[in-house]
């Protein structure tokens, strides 16, 4: 060896390191100690509330507001005509911008609606005088038709094309929005007329949802696109900053005094009594002065900081916690810690999750030869009754899942608790009989090709599938793994109808179960939302003559006519509904619901100081 | 030829290089690139509305045209807004870069210095047990996965399961008055640069052992030795000067990933809106006034980098110069 | 310097045996290539259909405890960690020695040429080359290759060779141009010597060792590319590697399972120390100044 040399050099250079090493650990334990008078006497005069999400809006322009992140702060920056009541449940509407509920027509065409004068936009230089202006009826009107001027991307428009008299004239006139819209006119500075083509019963639905939310027109003139990220509205809070982890807002002073009643917003003692509501009546939202949303996907972060103490202060509990926080299930049970230490709420998600055909694919669909078509039915059939719902709830959602049959969710109130459950149950011997009977064997079954958007979880999701498969003898090397870099480029082949074989989910609108047997609907086929291209004029005429009724007990009749079609042709395999637990410290005062009612919780937040 | 002219020749021929690498990373956002269109679509749109978004897109124009919208883009630093955020791209950059550039660069020193500092005390002890120790160490760097290292030590020194001494997550290094706050920043930046660092030392050491080792082995040692110099002037005269070529290469090349890269794992796990996460979001939404900025700017300052390198291996080895002229 | 002009001059053959039995003789490098050899064993054991065939199987039973019929238990579908990770080292040797070994030929390669042109437009283009390809972003340029070589079963290795040569290339290429300028070169190109044998005699010997260091760390860094091709579809569709196990184990360990993470995390450790204890022997062996 030739280096056994001494080096006093590195015994200089080892200990430098390690003298900047512990000065920097010991610094920083000092300055926690700082850092936690500062926030202790920061709250002392300000109280602010730090929510988080678990995934990130892009832009904050509401006619873009298609996500529930989204439309979270859309709602919050910005009014909606209505709102939905804050612990109402069912979900039940209530005037927010408007008046009071809109006055219809007998013919159910036409709609007016009054809003509240003396409401502002908070201030920006484009307003004379940099103040904000008061709201009037024909600011709506100009937030509408910004989802039809082709310039502005919005994405909000199906809502209301073919809906609105003459709205989607006024698009190919050319967007300009100083021409009239038979349909959509302010009658004077407080009054809106809507005036329909058909009767559609959800467009009061349409008008508490992000898309509909009324922005000012010179802000949005003299900002051009970026008014997306700098938003200016009339909602409860005002948006200081926003960057691709946290939004930071403040509370708009000039927000119109409202004083709470939270038994009109639907307090129940029973189910609301020990979150401290109570000390909420009669007082004027919003109750913060500082409201921080954090957007949080990685769950492990998310978690650590909820139980932290000083930072965030809400989340939903996710998938790897809930062994750490679930007890017991059915009933529902949370670990003593937890509830100790926290306040929760647990409840169904206003949506599901399913694994859906595409009919148009030349193998698995239909194409009008019989009997190719019996035999394909069977193939789908088969499918379906080889998929273990159980297994896959308690490998994926903890076992929380709330599997039912068909496309109709349990959120939303034409949900039939009686239908069969036949479709979502495990039938392997059956599985194989059909598949017998219909001449399926090694030989003559297809490849079978399952997209996804590539991750570990949705690789997972393939692998358990191929398994399913395998029991029901469809052999290995016959199911392929199709993953997509991006969730755009599976949509894309969606709705190139080059995926024959889907698993996705769906959120709802609005409480109705139009929004999802839409999805079935033969002229929305792709790239509509009808992503398996079904079409089945049965369905069809019963949709249509659904569509423009108001809720009844006949309308619910038609629904279930349709689920019970859907399932019967075996396009999907659904579905499931996941459950959430939502968490939140004990310091604050809340109700938390990120479903239908999506963001509007917020201006209810009140702190314990 | 002396250094400046160097350097300006070198400049010179950095041109076609970053002709080069913006137009084929072009073609690949063009051709393979995610593709808008339905992201941004409502949910029935019509064949129309379909063109309509691509012509907003600009995906209806020619190749070429926007290939030179593109370059005039660079020349004056204005990418025009972001189609996902709706902001200007130069203003995310603004935000995000200095971010990310106070976070890794801590973890990038102390990463290569710690890795040199152990790869010197591995040679020294070449083939003993504490070369065998540091080597162990340095391959179980490399072998761990990076998340499950940030996860671990976010458990461990962060949350209110482990020591609880730092924030969990946030970048609040500004005082209420916009000044910034050196200790609020070490409180953030502690946890991310360890973290760096357990897996860059693995890497790194590994490398600057090699390195090392071979100019140990270099004859020109035992005869300095022989001649009566210091071991330890031997080490610093001799060995490090001459194994700094391949440092050199290393550090100078990893600067454009730090610099614009950042570090998006970092940055998304413990809440810090750097340049890392920006170009995720872009990446994966498929925003390419982003994309294009972010490879734009790379290739810039790869440019940069490899003309400081080439000046810095003319400092540590004048030889190199000599063949050149 | 007159004295290196005598480094490393001296016959090959020579030099090679001598450090064949100095290999031998050194106890670390001998475990570091029993790892490695094991490690085929298991390989070709996968490829012969011998074990780890029911990777794939899923069952009732998640995240189960090491158990006799489950060796490392199960994750979170009810698969069989113990087969997924011996599965998976097949995939490891297609992949990661494949391109390791590749990458680092083509880095050789070009690096040499570069080198031994410098200073002509050849050189100056290859470097060229490797500025254009070390600038792109990573993942758009290899998802970008393996999208335009779709349905060929290389694209993958192939788009990782291409971007993974560069940083060998330009060790290589700097070396040359150092060792060039020294005497026994010299003497060796006026002896009429051909450069490819003086890349051979003289230079590989010289840099062997980075080479090595050089592919153990392009071996790790494509079992761990893998896993994200993988999500682009370009990577193991079917089949399973160490690095789609890290990552799946990432969220187990949140929920508190670390059977996928150690099992993984473990195997690719013990091979990539092999490949260490080995190359360290290696270098040992060839370092004349070590030899008895």
């Amino acid at each position: 060896m030739i280096c056994l040399f001494k080096a006093p050099y590195l015994m200089k250079l080892n200990q430098l390191l390690l003298f900047l090493f512990l000065g920097l650990l010991s610094a920083c334990q000092q300055q926690d100690n700082n850092d936690g008078n500062m926030n202790h006497e920061a709250q002392v005069d300000k109280k602010i509330y730090r929510h988080s999400e678990d995934g990130k809006p892009t832009s904050l322009d509401p006619i873009k507001a298609s996500t529930i992140y989204s439309n979270l702060m859309a709602v919050n920056i910005f009014d909606t005509l209505y709102a939905y009541k804050y612990l109402k449940r069912p979900y039940e509407l209530k005037p927010n911008l408007a008046t009071q509920m809109p006055t219809i027509s007998d013919d159910g065409l036409t709609y007016t609606i009054e809003i509240k004068p003396n409401v502002y936009f908070t201030p920006h230089a484009s307003f004379a005088g940099g103040l904000g202006r008061e709201v009037k009826a024909k600011d709506f009107v100009y937030s509408i038709k910004r989802s039809f001027d082709p310039a502005n991307g919005g994405t909000g428009a199906w809502l209301w094309q073919g809906k609105i008299l003459g709205i989607d004239q006024w698009k190919a006139d050319g967007a300009n929005y100083d021409q009239v819209i038979e349909g959509l006119k302010a009658l004077d500075d407080y009054t809106i007329q809507i005036k329909l083509t058909q009767p559609y019963p959800q467009l009061i639905y349409t008008l508490a949802m992000g898309f509909s939310a009324i922005t000012p027109r010179e802000v949005v003139e003299s900002l051009g696109q970026e008014f997306g990220s700098k938003p200016i509205g009339s909602g409860p809070f005002i948006l200081t900053s926003f960057n691709s982890e946290t939004a930071y807002l403040i509370k708009n002073q000039d927000f119109r005094a409202e004083p709470l009643d939270i038994y009109f917003e639907g307090y129940d003692p029973a189910k609301h009594k020990s979150y401290g509501l109570e000390s909420l009546q009669g007082k004027n939202a919003p109750f913060i002065d500082e409201l921080e949303v954090h957007f949080i996907n990685e769950s492990s972060s998310r978690w650590h900081s909820f139980t932290k103490g000083n930072e965030i202060q809400y989340t939903t509990v996710p998938k790897d916690k809930q062994n750490a926080v679930i007890l017991q299930h059915d009933p529902i049970l949370v670990h003593p810690q937890i509830s100790k230490n926290y306040h929760y709420t647990y409840g169904t998600e206003a949506g599901f999750v399913y694994h859906g055909f595409n009919m148009d694919d030349p193998t698995f669909g239909m194409r009008g030869d019989e009997e190719h078509d019996k035999n394909s039915h069977a193939l789908r059939c088969a499918i379906r009754k080889a998929h273990n719902w159980s297994q896959k709830n308690r490998a994926f959602y903890f076992g929380l899942g709330q599997v039912f049959p068909g496309i109709i969710p349990p959120s939303v109130p034409e949900f039939d608790p009686n239908l069969s459950t036949e479709s979502i149950e495990l039938d392997i011997e059956g599985a194989k009989t059909l598949l017998a009977e219909h001449g399926w064997n090694n030989d003559t079954l297809p490849e079978f090709e399952y997209h996804v958007t590539g991750s570990v979880l949705q690789k997972q999701f393939y692998e358990q599938m191929r398994g399913f498969l395998n029991k029901i003898g469809y052999p290995s090397n016959l199911i392929k793994y199709k993953p997509y870099p991006s969730f755009g480029q599976f949509n894309k082949a969606i709705k190139n109808r080059q995926s024959p074989f889907f698993f996705l989910g769906w959120t709802l609108d609005y409480p109705d179960a139009e929004n999802t047997l839409q999805l079935f609907y033969g002229p929305n086929q792709t790239p509509g939302s009808n992503n398996f291209n079904y079409s089945n004029p049965a369905f069809d005429q019963l949709f249509e003559q659904s569509s423009t009724m108001l809720p009844s007990p006949q309308r619910t009749a038609l629904y279930r006519q349709m689920n019970q079609m859907v399932i019967d042709d075996c396009v999907v395999i659904s579905g499931l509904a996941r459950n959430k637990i939502n968490l939140w410290h004990k310091n604050v005062i809340t109700f938390p619901d990120r479903e239908i009612v999506g963001g509007f919780h917020l201006r209810y937040v009140d702190i314990k100081q | 030829m002396n250094n400046w002219q160097f350097a300006f020749q070198m400049l010179l021929g950095g041109i076609p290089l970053i002709l080069g690498v913006t137009f084929i990373s072009f073609v690949l956002m063009v051709y393979f690139g995610p593709d808008l269109t339905f992201e941004l679509l409502g949910k029935n749109p019509s064949a129309e509305d379909i063109s309509q978004i691509r012509h907003l897109l600009g995906y209806d124009q020619s190749f070429w045209t926007r290939y030179f919208n593109y370059l005039q883009e660079l020349v004056t630093l204005d990418f025009g807004m972001s189609m996902m955020k709706d902001q200007p791209v130069a203003d995310m950059l603004k935000l995000a870069i200095p971010v990310s550039l106070l976070l890794m660069i801590p973890g990038f020193i102390l990463g290569n210095i710690l890795a040199i500092a152990l790869a010197i005390k591995a040679v020294q002890f070449r083939g003993q047990w504490r070369d065998k120790t540091i080597m162990t160490f340095s391959v179980v760097g490399m072998s761990i996965s990076f998340l499950v290292v940030i996860i671990v030590f976010q458990i461990s020194l962060s949350s209110s399961y482990g020591l609880d001494w730092f924030p969990v997550r946030g970048w609040e290094i500004f005082t209420a008055d916009g000044d910034f706050d050196g200790v609020r920043y070490l409180s953030y930046v502690t946890v991310p640069t360890l973290a760096t660092v357990f897996v860059a030392v693995g890497y790194n050491t590994r490398f600057y052992r090699a390195v090392l080792v071979e100019e140990l082995n270099k004859g020109y040692i035992t005869t300095a030795k022989a001649y009566g110099h210091k071991p330890s002037q031997v080490m610093y005269k001799y060995i490090l000067k001459n194994a700094m070529i391949p440092i050199i290469t290393r550090v100078m090349f990893s600067i454009p990933l730090v610099v614009i890269s950042g570090s998006l794992l970092i940055e998304s796990y413990f809440g810090i809106p750097g340049i890392g996460l920006v170009t995720y979001d872009a990446i994966i939404a498929g925003d390419q006034p982003v994309l294009k900025a972010v490879v734009g700017l790379t290739s810039v300052l790869f440019v940069l980098v490899l003309i400081m390198a080439e000046l810095l291996y003319r400092v540590f080895d004048p030889r190199m110069g000599k063949v050149s002229t | 310097m007159n004295h290196q002009a005598t480094y490393k001059a001296q016959p090959s053959h020579d030099l090679w045996f001598r450090a064949g039995q100095q290999l031998i003789s050194d106890k670390l490098g001998i475990l570091g290539a029993t790892i490695v050899l094991l490690f085929l064993f298991i390989t070709i054991g996968v490829w012969l259909g011998l074990w780890g065939q029911n990777w794939s199987e899923t069952s009732d039973f998640f995240n189960q405890s090491p158990s006799l019929r489950h060796w490392f238990g199960t994750n979170a579908i009810g698969q069989d960690i113990a087969s997924r990770g011996i599965y998976a080292t097949k995939v490891a040797f297609e992949v990661g020695l494949l391109v390791a070994v590749c990458a680092s030929l083509l880095g050789t390669l070009v690096g040499a040429v570069a080198g031994f042109k410098n200073n002509t437009w050849l050189d100056s283009s290859l470097l060229w080359l490797m500025g254009v390809i070390d600038s792109i972003p990573f993942y758009l340029f290899v998802a970008a290759i393996a999208y335009a070589m779709k349905g060929f079963i290389f694209s993958m290795h192939m788009a990782m060779i291409l971007v993974f040569w560069t940083e060998t290339a330009r060790v290589i290429r700097g070396e040359v141009i150092k060792l060039n300028q020294l005497e026994f070169i010299e003497s060796a190109v006026a002896m009429g010597q051909s450069q490819i044998k003086i890349l051979l005699k003289h230079i590989i010997p010289n840099v062997s060792h980075l080479l090595i260091i050089q592919s153990t760390l392009i071996f790790v860094a494509a079992i761990k590319s893998e896993v994200i091709l993988s999500f682009l579809g370009l990577g193991v569709k079917d089949g399973i590697s160490w690095g789609l196990m890290i990552a799946e184990s990432t969220n187990d360990i949140q929920a508190g399972y670390f059977l996928n993470f150690f099992v993984a995390s473990g195997l690719l450790f013990i091979l990539v120390i092999g490949f260490n204890l080995f190359s360290d022997a290696l270098q040992d062996a060839l370092d004349p100044k070590l030899q008895k």
